[in-house]
């Protein structure tokens, strides 16, 4: 998509925080932003708790911009993460609403994994 | 009179005797039927109250006993004598044991709990599976707040790195099978409950029955397998699941199917399928012992558990039907009833924990049971007959091979092997000299994270972590281009199960980058050292640490 294009050759992340350092992950996204927070392995993975995108954005292209970020996330962590929105579990492949479901400047946004140890 | 009249009065009076001996009797053994009923009703209002009677019940009881007194000549309790205490005592029952009322005081003085709610939690039994990291702090609260019975399930016995955070075991006690420690202690706690000892791990074939006869489910295992066997298990049995996990600073907790219905039931609460449809791929699985954990974090996670177990139970198990769809009286009106005091039952939440963010809880919110779910829907496949057959392979469904032996034999060197080949290398040098040596070393790749590495290594090991290479081939191809030609690698990690994989993404990358047949797409050359560092401790240099 053009418009992507365009948020990835500007650098548009402007906040991010790495893991798995003590500290205050970002509470408020840039104007035009919204946030995705990262849990367990895919914290680990993308090395960093938390990061801002450009809104709007289809939440359906959600995966997409984050595996042209990080190849091979999408198969590693991506396929058996929960997903949520402003604190609301939202399922991808529900053809109802969720297809089009949109990404909003402020959301939040939560990448997680599920964790089976204990 | 004639003889013969005489005895044919004596025969008449005869019978005129027996005739009302037979009413007598008759009327003996209507009473001892009267009598033996009231006594069983007595008994049995005695039972099942516990010797803690409601009070509406008592003039019924007295009745009873009223009566068979009468029968027995007993004239009203006298007064002021011995004899009295045994009937002040029948008079007045309480519906809790003087011990609980002290023990369970803090508890029983809050409108959340009452004399109700402790009356529900006496009479639930809980099963506990994994009495490790989760399950020692979740079975402890458990015991303390005064649970019929707890199950604990466990196949594995007490280690040394377990005691940072598994609280309920001990030094002594290391070696001991881990449900047999956790009773003991348990048991010193609240001597009231019913412990069930449970050495095994669990088997998708033993499930169902063990889990039968329990009325709430605690996951506290650490393994993907597990959890999506207890989950299923327990949508087909209908009953709740509180589960949690931990690893790292990182913990995760949610009420599963709550209410608990049959598959097929919208009114039914999520399971495990419903949020987690898709295992994470095998080899991101990291267990405590690979990734670490903080005792607080796993601590404050079966915390939790035992918190949302008494929440429920409390609240009144919302299962009004048993296994066979009839209607189980004793759990009607209970929900009502306990309206007035327990908050109304939220919609499922997940309960994220993470140590190092503000704020380090958020709950979010779940969704009822997903529409094409498996284990619970309308469509579910899973049934009873798919456990106990065997036929549902959890390994599998997680992409598990069991335990890692990708590797050929002739591909690994046995640590006293390897040993060995490093005294001979060692010799060499001082005989011959650097420039025969040289080229016979070996380069170890140590593939720990970095900080295991830190932690202790072989003094030539150069380190590329295991999450590196996973993530990028770039590290490891790098690192083997600095290689001269024909030098063999080793390749070692901590328990000799990642260093596997690790040599054949060296070969791997070899044969890719290398023509076919050239030294350096010897496989030959690439070996990882068979047990890893464990094998080295036990087996050669006993002071090289072992964690």
């Amino acid at each position: 998509m053009q418009h992507l294009a365009q948020t990835t050759s500007e650098k548009e992340l402007t906040s991010s925080s790495p893991a798995p350092m003590p500290g205050t992950m970002s509470s408020r996204a840039p104007p035009g932003h919204f946030t995705v927070l990262y849990f367990a392995s895919a914290a680990s993975y993308v090395k960093k708790t938390s990061e801002t995108f450009e809104a709007p954005l289809p939440a359906a292209k959600l995966f997409d911009v984050l595996e042209k970020k990080y190849p091979g996330m999408k198969e590693k962590v991506l396929s058996s993460c929960a997903l949520t929105v402003n604190l609301d579990y939202i399922d991808l492949e529900e053809d109802s609403g969720e297809g089009q479901l949109v990404l909003q400047p402020g959301d939040e946004v939560g990448v997680i994994p599920p964790v089976s140890s204990g | 009179m004639s003889p013969t009249e005489d005895v044919d009065a004596y025969v008449l009076k005869l019978r005129r005797q027996v005739r009302a001996a037979e009413v007598q009797l008759r009327d003996l053994r209507r009473q001892l039927v009267q009598a033996e009923k009231q006594a069983d009703e007595a008994r049995n209002l005695n039972k099942n109250h516990d010797r803690g009677l409601p009070f509406a019940q008592q003039s019924k009881r007295l009745a009873v006993l009223r009566n068979i007194g009468q029968e027995q000549g007993y004239e009203g309790h006298t007064n002021g004598t011995e004899d009295r205490s045994q009937y002040a005592r029948s008079k007045r029952r309480w519906p809790l044991r003087k011990e609980e009322y002290k023990r369970y005081g803090r508890q029983l003085i809050m409108p959340e709990i009452g004399l109700e709610g402790q009356l529900r939690l006496r009479s639930c039994s809980v099963l506990v599976v994994g009495v490790g990291g989760l399950g020692c702090p979740a079975a402890l609260y458990l015991a303390g707040a005064g649970v019929s019975t707890i199950g604990l399930v466990d196949g594995d016995t007490v280690e040394e790195s377990n005691l940072h955070r598994q609280i309920l075991h001990s030094t002594e006690k290391i070696g001991m099978s881990k449900v047999d420690s956790a009773v003991e202690q348990l048991r010193s706690l609240n001597p009231l409950v019913n412990y069930v000892s449970y050495r095994e791990h669990l088997t998708p074939q033993i499930a169902l029955q063990m889990f039968d006869r329990y009325d709430l489910v605690l996951d506290c295992t650490d393994h993907p397998t597990s959890r999506y066997l207890i989950s299923d298990t327990c949508v087909l049995l209908q009953k709740p699941l509180v589960s949690a996990s931990a690893l790292r600073t990182e913990g995760q907790l949610m009420v599963l199917n709550n209410p608990s219905r049959a598959a097929g039931d919208v009114t039914g609460g999520p399971c495990y399928r419903c949020v987690f449809p898709r295992p994470p791929p095998a080899e991101s699985v990291t267990s405590c012992g690979e990734g670490g954990i903080l005792g607080p974090v796993v601590g404050i996670m079966g915390v939790l558990q035992a918190l949302e177990a008494i929440k429920i139970i409390v609240a009144g198990i919302s299962n009004p039907f048993d296994a066979d769809g009839n209607i189980d009286i004793s759990t009607v009106g209970r929900e009502e009833a306990s309206n007035a005091s327990a908050p109304r039952q939220e919609s499922p939440s997940l309960l994220l924990f993470s140590a190092y963010t503000s704020p380090p809880f958020r709950s979010v919110r779940l969704r009822s049971r997903r529409k094409d779910c498996v284990a619970c829907s309308a469509s579910a496949t899973i049934t009873r007959a798919s456990l106990t057959s065997g036929s549902l392979d959890y390994a599998q469904f997680c992409g598990f091979v069991n335990p890692v032996s990708v590797l050929e034999k002739d591909s690994r060197i046995s640590a006293n092997d390897y040993d060995a080949q490093q005294f001979m290398l060692e010799w060499f040098r001082q005989t011959r000299g650097s420039e025969v040596y040289g080229p016979m070393t070996d380069t170890i790749i140590d593939v720990r994270e970095k900080v295991q590495f830190d932690l202790c290594h072989f003094d030539r090991a150069i380190n590329v972590p295991r999450s590196e290479i996973l993530a990028d081939d770039e590290p490891l191809r790098r690192a083997l281009e600095e290689l001269p030609a024909r030098r063999q690698i080793t390749v070692v990690c901590r328990l000799g199960n990642d260093s596997q994989l690790a040599v054949r993404k060296i070969r791997e990358l070899r044969r890719r980058g290398g023509a076919i047949g050239s030294a350096e797409t010897d496989d030959s050359l690439v070996m990882d050292i068979e047990g890893g560092l464990r094998a080295w401790t036990r087996n050669v240099d006993p002071e090289f640490p072992e964690y």
